[in-house]
């Protein structure tokens, strides 16, 4: 009995053996599963022809064999599962590398839109002053004389005249507006102070069209009118400006200058911001840089829409958007901004 | 205006730098535009010298042979220009010199050998002369450095329109004098007067003191014709005027020195001895100077003599009592004019000069004594003229000078800056008005000093109390202001909002994939009826419809009121030719060409030529924006009305991309699936696409977009009004522009698409109870538009249909010809209950039924 006990615990760790071994070899799931029957079916699995052998055994025995029995199963059962793991890491494993793509294929994204530079920079300046408390208006691009002109200290046959070569529509009456002054007329002429607005948009000069001229382009207009607004204020301000349109370390400089409708009246220039005011060809080695005119509200277009001007200060700047934006972006050439070729506007 | 520095200085002494004088000018607002550096360009090689001889190049028509003596040799040189002769002192340029971009080198021209050349002042930089070769004083060395000689530094000021003082010599060095504490000094005329009082010698007759408001003449005999002497001629030159006689020569430097024009007839050739100032008769005749005929208006100003016009006054002279060689006795007219009038007659006449450029600034009436002193003391020196005793001068109403009461703290309440009575007082002072004080009370300043400041007449600009703070500003420094925020009160936000609408746009449509772009708001009709399939009366209508101004349903015609209230108002007959010009839009009276006579009517032919520009040089698909205004005439004198637009254009694939659905060329869906986006984007939510004809769209590709403005629920309903049209371009146009791709056009009106955007957005619940979907396929004609069944589908379905969209179109087998598929997929959910299979399945019977009738749609099996 002994003896073919001994070889019944023979046969298993020989049937174990022999099925681990055929495990490793094992490198699909359906394999996997057939050798799972084989050795460890609850029908003919060969384990289970071990199981129906114990009945036949002595007393003695039984426990030996049943133990060793169980002992097998579970060491290939624990052997299948890793296997299985495996397995299915395995193909897991292969099927993510089949599925690997050429990330650096260029997205589908829709290509992007681009605004264009002009309106960047209103936009710009507008959210600058915006932040001091002013309002964004606009008027006719389409305006009469007495709006553009008169109004304005220009009377008909004032040599200023020349310094804005005028569209006509209807001569000495309808022109296209040469600059956007006329709306602190329009303003102040339909509120009372405290007046805080800028006028962005189109104007119109009948001037030859070549790298520095442009027949028509833009302006913004600045206006602050109130009981206690002086020309430090308007330095204060337009300072504030230049640091945040052209950088923190921007100085500002007045001088002296002549517009019919502002007195006294001032050119601003900041330091030139290629060569920080060394001097360079920007700058014509002068150090500065011309951005806009401006100055004190005259009183005589004051009193034109009935503030007084001795109780009612206030200031007025005008700047060239083309020019603001030549600056900032460094473009030489104005034209490019009607010109509308796609490879300018796409880099904005 | 050009101010040579060593002629500057006769006047006050200059320490500064030709740098800092400039600085320190520019920055009172006297801009000094360029520095000049006359002479640090010609180097060594170029000299004076003298010609020996002159023969004519035979076989060459203008070029002669010279011989000249350097002071240390004689050389040769080929010379093509006119003025020169033997015994002239000359600038030679020898070999190796450079003038400009040109290298003088030895030359052998016509079996001559050229060793040099003559300079003319042009090729010298001195000024613009370039019709001979510069001659030189008499008395010049030879042999000498052309650049010991002559180098100077000239300061080019752009003189400000209401200065008409500073287009002087004096004028620049009176501002040098009060801003560096220098003296200024004045020449003082000193001459000798003996003969018959001019008094006795001419008779001057002012009709229009009005426009002449002085005329001073003066007269001098025994003058002598000639060239003018080197210093002058060199100051001319430099100034930028060219010598041309004595007399002549003197009147422009007396011109440019104190900034009075002065004008010299032939006293002869003036008839009767008689100077009449009047104004023109309509129709008269004058030919000035420059040997043009001009025809006059009564508004210009005119010197005669009793049988004609001699002058127009203060712009040119004519021929007539021109000085020429054989003159000997001036008259010399130092007058005053009305700027205004000045002014009007140039710009009328074209004929812009020295003299009229100054007097339109406005002159002293002052001046004009002065001026003939200068002129006469000139002639006497330099041409040997007797100056007959006294000035006739016709001067009815000579000017007050103006007297300001002026508060210094006028300064500070303006400025911001602190300034002292004192300082006040000495930078007025320094400028040559007359300070007094004036003890007041406090005044609405704040200070309690007065001064009553007398403006001297040449600065006719000073008129109140701001104009003295800009002086005082500009003696004490514009760096001298403070830096500080305005502190004052906000004001009340307004209404107009449509600077942020138009940036919304731009912002979403960018994100949409399209580029901004910005074209001439100036156009021409024929540009515009570029956009036309067909173009006639009927078609032409389209550029100026706009939607109609009440808020009513439909389109009007711009301006056809105004045009005389027939149908459209231009044009009749639709059979005829269409003349271009008969297309009414705001016409531009002066325009710089003809593509640009006018003001668009449409934003669609600049995006049209955009796309056209750019296909060239882009293999890529195009989608671009524009957002601007539309110019529609209205009545005679009006201002037209500018309608906010947005125009779209798309041509060609999204992208070069290898993702099929980019690469493919745009169509009409790309487009009117950015309108819908646009749309969502903005909340609209009544709105209407129907198919539409227009004669720039194919017929069976255009669309026009409604919106509902109103409330449904108001008294007056809910209206739909035209916002716009989009479509496939007609082949016919397309052609036109030379596209590669077919290109889609929209043209949005702003105004009435902000018209239905909502003002506040209205949220309803989310509903937890359980929703059903339900698919719907049906089969109808082709041409029933799907917009009508989709319609059908919401009011038959009513409140409990949540929302319907269509997933499937198809046409084919086994569909039948002529029929098309639509699936839809519907989502029934109650706001209040679960609803149950029963009741969305009877909605969707119902819908079926109604389908049925309507559009005899059959369920698709
Ligand atoms: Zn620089």
């Amino acid at each position: 009995m002994i003896e073919q006990l001994d070889a019944l615990l023979a046969q298993l760790d020989a049937l174990q053996e022999r099925a681990l071994r055929e495990l490793e070899t094992i490198n699909s799931s359906a394999e996997l599963e057939d050798w799972d029957v084989r050795y460890l079916g609850r029908h003919r699995g060969e384990l289970k022809n071990f199981s129906t052998l114990i009945p036949k055994l002595g007393k003695a025995e039984r426990p030996v064999i049943g133990q060793k029995i169980n002992a097998v199963k579970e060491k290939l059962e624990s052997a299948l599962e890793a296997r299985r793991q495996e397995l299915r890491d395995r193909e897991l494993r292969e099927a993510l590398e089949r599925e690997r793509l050429d990330v650096t294929l260029p997205g589908r994204a829709l290509p992007a839109g681009h605004m264009h530079p002009i309106s960047r920079t209103i936009l710009e300046v507008a959210r600058i002053f915006t932040r001091m408390g002013f309002q964004v208006v606009q008027g006719p691009e389409i305006e009469t004389d007495y709006y553009n002109f008169q109004a304005l200290n220009i009377p008909v046959d004032h040599p200023a005249r020349d310094m804005q070569d005028t569209f006509w529509v209807v001569p000495g009456e309808i022109l296209l507006r040469t600059q956007t002054s006329p709306m602190q007329i329009r303003v102040m002429q339909t509120t009372r102070p405290p007046v805080r607005v800028i006028v962005p948009g189109k104007v119109f000069r009948h001037e030859a069209i070549d790298a520095s001229h442009e027949a028509m382009f833009h302006q913004i207009e600045g206006l602050l009118v109130d009981e206690r607004c002086t020309m430090a204020d308007l330095k204060g301000s337009l300072a504030r400006f230049a640091r945040e349109m052209f950088g923190e370390d921007r100085r500002v400089r007045f001088r002296g200058s002549y517009f019919p409708f502002t007195e006294p009246s001032a050119e601003v220039d900041i330091d030139c911001i290629l060569c920080k005011g060394s001097g360079c060809r920007l700058c014509k080695y002068s150090g500065w840089l011309e951005i806009l005119g401006s100055g004190m509200v005259h009183p005589r277009v004051l009193r034109e829409v009935g503030y007084d001007p001795h109780k009612y200060r206030g200031y007025a700047f005008g700047m060239g958007v083309e020019r603001i934006a030549m600056l900032k972006y460094a473009i030489g050439e104005i034209r490019l901004f009607s010109g509308n070729d796609l490879r300018f506007l796409r880099q904005f | 205006m050009r101010v040579p520095l060593s002629w500057l200085k006769e006047y006050v002494e200059i320490t500064q730098s030709p740098q800092e004088l400039a600085h320190t000018l520019t920055m009172a607002g006297l801009e000094v535009e360029t520095l000049d550096y006359i002479g640090t360009d010609w180097g060594d090689r170029i000299i004076t010298a003298q010609i020996t001889h002159l023969e004519k190049v035979p076989g060459s028509d203008h070029l002669s042979y010279t011989r000249v003596n350097t002071g240390s040799g004689e050389i040769g040189v080929i010379c093509g220009a006119p003025n020169i002769k033997e015994g002239d002192k000359v600038p030679l340029a020898l070999p190796g010199a450079r003038i400009g971009d040109l290298t003088i080198g030895v030359a052998r021209k016509m079996g001559y050998v050229s060793e040099g050349m003559l300079c003319s002042p042009r090729e010298l930089g001195l000024g613009s002369d370039h019709s001979g070769i510069y001659i030189l004083d008499p008395e010049t060395p030879l042999g000498v450095k052309l650049a010991d000689l002559l180098s100077d530094v000239v300061l080019e000021f752009a003189i400000k329109a209401h200065r008409g003082d500073l287009s002087s010599i004096i004028g620049i060095a009176r501002e040098v004098a009060a801003l560096t504490h220098k003296p200024l000094r004045l020449p003082e005329p000193r001459f000798n007067e003996q003969g018959q009082p001019a008094a006795e010698l001419v008779k001057v007759t002012v009709e229009d003191t009005a426009l002449c408001p002085r005329y001073s003449a003066r007269v001098i005999s025994g003058v002598k014709i000639g060239p003018s002497p080197g210093w002058m001629a060199r100051r001319l030159l430099m100034a930028g005027m060219r010598p041309i006689n004595l007399i002549v020569d003197i009147t422009n430097y007396v011109m440019l020195e104190v900034g009075q024009p002065l004008h010299a007839f032939d006293y002869d050739l003036v008839r009767e001895h008689h100077i009449i100032v009047r104004r023109a008769r309509d129709g008269e005749e004058i030919t000035t100077l420059d040997g043009v005929q001009r025809r006059l208006r009564n508004d210009m100003l005119l010197i005669t003599d009793p049988q004609g016009p001699t002058a127009i006054a203060g712009v040119m002279g004519s021929a007539i009592s021109e000085v020429n060689e054989g003159t000997t006795r001036i008259l010399l007219e130092s007058a005053n004019f009305r700027p205004a009038s000045v002014r009007r007659t140039a710009v009328a006449l074209g004929l812009r000069t020295e003299s009229s450029s100054r007097f339109e600034k406005g002159l002293d009436p002052e001046l004009t004594i002065f001026g003939a002193n200068r002129a006469a003391q000139l002639m006497a020196e330099l041409a040997g003229g007797q100056v007959h005793p006294g000035i006739v001068d016709v001067y009815p109403q000579p000017v007050e000078a103006r007297s300001i009461l002026f508060s210094p703290a006028e300064v500070e309440w303006l400025t911001g800056l602190k300034v002292t009575s004192r300082q006040v007082h000495e930078a007025l002072s320094a400028l040559e008005f007359k300070v007094e004080e004036v003890s007041a009370a406090a005044d609405a300043f704040g200070g309690e000093q007065l001064l009553r400041v007398t403006v001297p007449t040449f600065r006719g600009d000073i008129e109140e109390g701001a104009d003295l703070v800009e002086e005082v500003l500009r003696m004490i420094g514009y760096d001298q202001l403070p830096a500080t925020v305005p502190e004052g009160p906000l004001p009340e936000p307004q209404s107009d909002h449509w600077f942020e609408r138009e940036y919304e746009i731009r912002e979403i449509l960018i994100g949409l994939g399209l580029h901004e772009i910005l074209t001439y708001a100036m156009t021409s009709r024929q540009r515009m009826l570029n956009l036309l399939a067909e173009v006639n009366a009927q078609t032409a209508q389209v550029l100026l419809q706009k939607p109609a101004d009440d808020g009513q349903a439909g389109w009007v015609i711009a301006g056809a009121q105004a045009r005389g209230g027939s149908e459209n108002g231009f044009a009749s007959d639709s059979r005829e030719p269409f003349d271009a010009r008969s297309l009414p839009a705001v016409t531009i009276a002066n325009p710089l060409s003809n593509e640009l006579e006018c003001m668009r009517l449409t934003l669609l032919s600049g995006l049209m030529e955009t796309l056209q520009e750019n296909s060239k040089r882009n293999r890529a698909g195009l989608r671009l924006f524009e957002i601007g205004r539309r110019y529609l005439p209205r009545g005679a004198g009006e201002l037209p009305e500018e309608r906010r637009c947005a125009g779209i254009a798309l041509c060609g694939p999204a992208a070069i991309s290898w993702v099929p659905e980019l690469a493919r060329p745009a169509d009409f869906y790309d487009l009117k699936g950015i309108v819908e986006t646009l749309l969502e984007r903005l909340h609209i939510q009544r709105y209407r696409f129907s198919a539409a004809q227009h004669p720039t769209f194919h017929p069976g590709r255009c669309a026009l977009l409604e919106v509902g403005v109103g409330r449904p629920d108001a008294d007056d309903g809910e209206r739909f009004t035209p916002v716009g049209f989009l479509g496939e371009v007609h082949p016919l146009v397309q052609q036109r522009y030379d596209l590669p791709h077919r290109a889609y056009l929209c043209e949005l009106d702003l105004e009435i698409l902000y018209a239905a955007v909502p003002e506040r957005l209205n949220y309803a619940p989310i509903s937890r109870h359980q929703e059903l979907t339900r698919d719907l396929a049906v089969v109808v004609d082709q041409q029933v538009p799907a917009r009508a069944v989709q319609e059908a589908i919401e009011r038959h379905g009513g409140e409990l249909l949540r929302t319907v969209a269509l997933f499937d179109v198809y046409t084919g087998a086994p569909i039948p010809p002529g029929k098309k598929s639509l699936t839809y997929t519907l989502l029934y959910q109650a706001q209040d209950r679960t609803l149950t299979d029963a009741e969305a399945n009877a909605l969707q019977e119902r819908i079926v039924a109604a389908l049925a009738e309507e559009f005899g749609a059959v369920l698709r099996s």
